[in-house]
């Protein structure tokens, strides 16, 4: 509320440094501002704020491209607002600050699964004129960035759950889940490392992120293409089944990953406890380096396995950067999200923080060789074949009703078929509750 | 004489009148609005449905959802144990106070000091003693021959840390108080049990443990309504996890509130709440004539 | 003899206890100064190379100095209002004769006993139509519901314990209750004000609940939301969680250090909120 107010005031005095105004006039200022703000034409003194990350290279990264655009376009000018790092708490946010319509910050850097419950709340803006080369974008980021057949947000990067494997303790990495299994048994009874596979398994997001992928490796789905729940259906059941039996039967999977987020999961794996490790393409840069990693230069990349029936893939993450329905300076903050999502800029976050482009043009360019960990071919398929997550307003909510069954599954307090039928049934309900029906 | 007494009733408005109105306005009137609202269907995040009236149906949900009976079963359960632990070894460390010896007010400091300090920060030293496969908790464990535990990623285990930063945090304060009632009980009645033949134990049973029981009923009901609002701890110990096998009710209806934003059937889980806490509170004042002074006259 | 063994016993028992509530605090200490990686792999009882790196972190990158400040306005703020109107309500249920004296003390006893989840729903709706979400105002008053009837009813205690003859003599030389409450009252309750005030202010230091439902974002987070929300997109930085715990921790160990005896009294004074 006070940076609302502050950021109020900022466009106050900008009126006031401009051009002349009769003195009758002022009293009318805020209706003359309104006026103004509505005809669009980004004038001076325009302020967009935009919400990001003020932590490490990510933060001066951020800053560098805010220059440049301020250097294409003088008369606006940009302020990073700082939000949480953490997805869940950004979303809690988001909700709170769009809910109370407040015109700040214009910019919103949203997860990929959020895209339908802002448009459907109508918190984010329709963008009227989107970029000209919406075909150069992968299929599942721009899907994601869908609402109804309307453009809502622009891919930004995009997240690719991937296998980091060994390449010191195993020649290949492993095709489908049975294989993965019998590698880990192997190097665990050799005694080359403590644990087969290490992932995120703590209730939060990135679990049912994890079961996705899974889920996909056995030919299961959360929802089927008519938005009807399908989460307890056999092939679910045996993907969950799977991963449990990972950690309490044959112990593959530590235990202590049920309190795992990707960090943890990331010391484990860097620290050489693990032959596998299921994570997002940010750790690569990370493993690579010598000071800190243990596997340094012993690591590879792989899709995620396989089980039966299905098809490997990694699940969908990233960014989307949209704009606030209810902001003063919509075009301006279009044309802000337009730049960050030029292919100069995409390219040097790849380069600098090592995250994936969503533009296919660019896994051809040599500037992409080296940056991201796997070839840029191979990087291409990952992503063409990347599974999304469901697109409903309710993600949020059905997420969690998943991911508590989910977690009392992988701990033992629940049977696989029973922990997806009660989640089934949750998300049912939810679903019949905010009238989005379910049909099943 | 009643001229005074008018102008005595009219200075005390006067001066009870901010303090008052503060209360009133802030914490009286928000009750009934959450009575109001857990009526009716109110979601921020679905705006399109509206903020229809619906009766009991928010009160009908809560009451059939297993999740919110379990929540209510983990407050209790936490509640009667982190109360037992801390009267038993709050009554220990306060006899241990009680004695005269070298380094007796280094020990208090030390006592008031896991008390002082956030509750926040008391569950993030514990969650880091108990977190991680090389975790402190876990060393000990190989240390007594025994196998590491994912204690935090257990239904049943995931309570050894709560409880134990509990214990650890207000322990002290239960012993502080109880320190104060023992120091109220004259040594002239330990001089006649002994006159008696009473050894230590009996004149613990029969003078100590007699006088000290009023003290030990304020702490205990009050330790019982603190613990019945237990939130901080489990919030950054275990998110009521795994699962969902270390939920207590604050934490169920901060996620229904600020989690899911659903006004109404948080408001409605509210009224619960507040109707057992108001029950417990007024027992508790009840129990204390509402007298500011318990443990000390 | 049996004397002498029961003396060590019980000395033994002693050391116990306090190493039982020392060292989760020494190993804290330990661990915010042992580098990140190392951590995951278990800690030593000294730290191998201690490093600073956590606490630099944590005032460079993170601005942890925004949530101390904030902390510190919220805290002192709350304190200030509460010892300030609660000590003219509690000295008036104190002294003066009026119906419902019992019943408004009984009331605010209650009050200050209500379970904060059940005030969350309401405060949140009303700071937000007020438009004080995320704002000093939007934290300070919230924090009046437990803290006034904490602060008012620890100085009802402290009213009634001081004698009444020095209030009854300032009457006889012909001041007004009033300015005998301000000027022989007040300066004799002096200390136990502070003590007071110190206890409130650790109340509001610690809280949580609202702290964490009334702000959205770093500008306004408390110490203990910072603190607990201390995360990354990917990671939970363990070094610099501690590290921050140990600098929320220390302006309540002064306190605490400095002013031990008047806090247990207050404390048990009290007996009912603290």
């Amino acid at each position: 509320m006070n940076g609302l107010a502050s950021g109020l005031q900022i466009r106050l005095c900008r009126f006031d440094s401009g051009p002349g105004l009769p003195l009758a006039a002022r009293g009318l200022r805020p209706l003359l501002l309104l006026a103004l703000l509505a005809c669009g034409a980004p004038s001076t003194g325009t302020v967009v704020t935009f919400p990001g990350s003020a932590l490490g290279a990510e933060g001066e990264l951020l800053q560098r491209q805010v220059e440049r655009f301020t250097a294409v376009y003088p008369e606006i000018r940009v302020e990073l607002r700082r939000t949480p790092d953490a997805a869940d708490q950004r979303h809690q946010l988001y909700v709170q600050w769009l809910n109370a319509r407040a015109p700040d910050p214009d910019v919103l850097q949203l997860d990929v699964i959020w895209t339908a419950e802002f448009a459907a709340a109508a918190w984010i803006r329709r963008l009227e004129a989107p970029a000209p080369d919406l075909a150069d974008f992968f299929a599942a980021p721009l899907a994601a960035a869908r609402w109804r057949n309307h453009l809502y947000a622009m891919p930004w990067f995009v997240d690719v759950g991937m296998l980091y494997w060994r390449t010191d303790l195993l020649e290949a990495p492993p095709r489908d889940f049975a294989e993965l299994e019998r590698a880990a048994r192997a190097a665990r009874v050799r005694g080359d490392v403590t644990w087969g596979l290490v992932l995120p398994a703590a209730r939060y997001e990135g679990l049912v992120t994890v079961f996705l992928e899974f889920l996909t490796g056995f030919g299961g789905g959360i929802l089927d293409d008519s938005g009807r729940v399908v989460v307890d259906r056999p092939p679910a059941v045996r993907a969950l089944a799977t991963l449990r039996d990972a950690i309490r039967g044959s112990g593959i999977v530590p235990a202590d990953a049920l309190g795992w987020q990707e960090e943890q999961t990331r010391f484990a794996f860097q620290n050489g406890r693990a032959l596998f490790m299921r994570n997002w393409p940010y750790a690569w840069a990370l493993l690579q380096d010598p000071e800190r990693s243990a596997v340094a230069g012993r690591v590879g990349v792989a899709p995620m396995p396989a089980g039966e029936a299905g098809r490997a893939a990694g699940a969908l993450g990233g960014q989307l950067l949209a704009v606030n329905a209810a902001s003063d300076v919509p075009e301006a903050a279009q044309r802000l999200v337009e730049f960050l999502t030029r292919p100069e800029q995409m390219l040097e976050r790849a380069r600098v923080l090592g995250q994936h482009p969503p533009r296919r043009s660019l896994y051809t360019d040599a500037a992409l060789q080296g940056a991201l960990g796997i070839s840029a071919a191979r990087a291409r398929e990952l992503l063409e074949r990347a599974v999304p997550r469901p697109a409903t307003p309710l993600y949020t909510e059905l997420s969690e009703a998943l991911q508590v069954h989910l977690h009392r599954a992988l701990s033992g307090q629940e049977e696989p078929a029973a922990a997806l039928a009660a989640a089934a049934g949750e998300m049912r309900r939810l679903l019949a509750r905010a009238g989005l029906g379910d049909g099943a | 004489m009643r001229q005074a007494a008018r102008s005595e009733v009219r200075l005390a408005a006067l001066l009870v009148g901010p303090a008052l109105a503060c209360v009133l306005a802030l914490a009286v009137l928000p009750i009934a609005w959450t009575v109001w609202e857990s009526l009716h269907r109110h979601d921020l995040r679905l705006p399109w449905l509206g903020r229809p009236f619906v009766g009991l149906a928010n009160y009908g949900e809560a009451l059939g959802d297993p999740r919110f009976w379990s929540a209510l079963a983990h407050t209790l359960f936490f509640t009667a144990t982190s109360v037992a632990l801390e009267l038993g070894l709050g009554l220990a460390l306060a006899l241990a106070l009680h004695r005269r010896f070298r380094g007796r007010d280094a020990l208090r400091t030390l006592a008031v000091l896991p008390w002082a300090i956030p509750t926040v920060v008391a569950a993030l030293l514990w969650r880091f003693l108990f977190e991680g496969p090389a975790s402190p908790a876990n060393a000990v464990l190989l240390r007594l021959g025994g196998e590491p535990l994912a204690w935090l990623a257990h239904p049943i285990w995931a309570w050894v840390p709560i409880l134990a930063a509990d214990v650890w945090k207000t322990t002290p304060f239960v012993a502080l108080l109880l320190l104060a009632g023992l120091q109220g009980i004259g040594d002239e009645l330990y001089e006649a049990a002994r006159v008696d033949g009473a050894g230590p134990w009996r004149s613990f049973c029969h003078v100590t443990l007699p006088l000290l029981r009023p003290v030990l009923l304020v702490a205990l009901v009050f330790r019982f309504l603190d613990a019945f609002r237990v939130f901080d701890l489990v919030y950054v110990l275990t998110g009521g996890g795994p699962g969902t096998a270390t939920e207590p009710l604050a934490l169920y209806i901060f996620g229904a509130l600020l989690q899911k934003l659903r006004f109404g059937y948080g408001a409605a889980l509210s009224v619960i709440a507040f109707g057992v806490g108001f029950a417990l509170a007024l027992l508790y004042v009840r129990l204390l004539g509402a007298r500011p002074a318990g443990a000390q006259r | 003899m049996r004397r002498g063994a029961g003396r060590a016993a019980a000395a033994a028992g002693t050391a116990l206890l306090a190493a039982g509530l020392a060292l989760p605090l020494y190993l804290v200490l330990v661990a915010s100064v042992t580098p990140e990686a190392d951590l995951f792999e278990g800690m030593a009882w000294l730290p191998p190379d201690p490093t600073a790196e956590h606490y630099r972190a944590l005032f460079t990158e993170r601005d942890f100095w925004l949530p101390l400040r904030n902390s510190l306005v919220v805290a002192a703020a709350t304190t200030l209002l509460c010892v300030g109107l609660g000590a003219a309500c509690a000295w008036a249920l104190a002294r003066l004769r009026f119906r419902g004296r019992g019943l408004l003390l009984a009331g605010l006893l209650v009050v200050g006993l209500f379970p904060q989840i059940s005030l969350v729903a309401p405060l949140y709706l009303l700071l937000r139509a007020l438009g004080w979400i995320d704002s000093y105002p939007g934290l300070v008053l919230p924090y009046l519901t437990f803290a006034m009837p904490l602060a008012v009813w620890l100085l009802v205690g402290v009213f009634r314990e001081l004698p009444l003859e020095l209030e009854e003599a300032a009457w006889i030389d012909g001041a007004s209750r009033l300015r005998a409450f301000r000027e022989v009252v007040l300066p004799l309750a002096a200390p136990a004000l502070a003590s007071t005030a110190i206890l409130t202010f650790l109340y509001c230091w610690n809280e949580f609940l609202f702290a964490l439902s009334f702000t959205l974002g770093p500008e306004r987070q408390t110490v203990p939301v910072a603190v607990a929300l201390f995360r990354g997109e990917y990671r939970i930085p363990w070094g610099q969680i501690l590290a921050a715990s140990v600098v929320a921790t220390a302006p309540v160990a002064v306190l605490v250090l400095a002013f031990q005896r008047r806090i247990v009294r207050g404390l048990t004074t009290g007996a009912v909120k603290g």
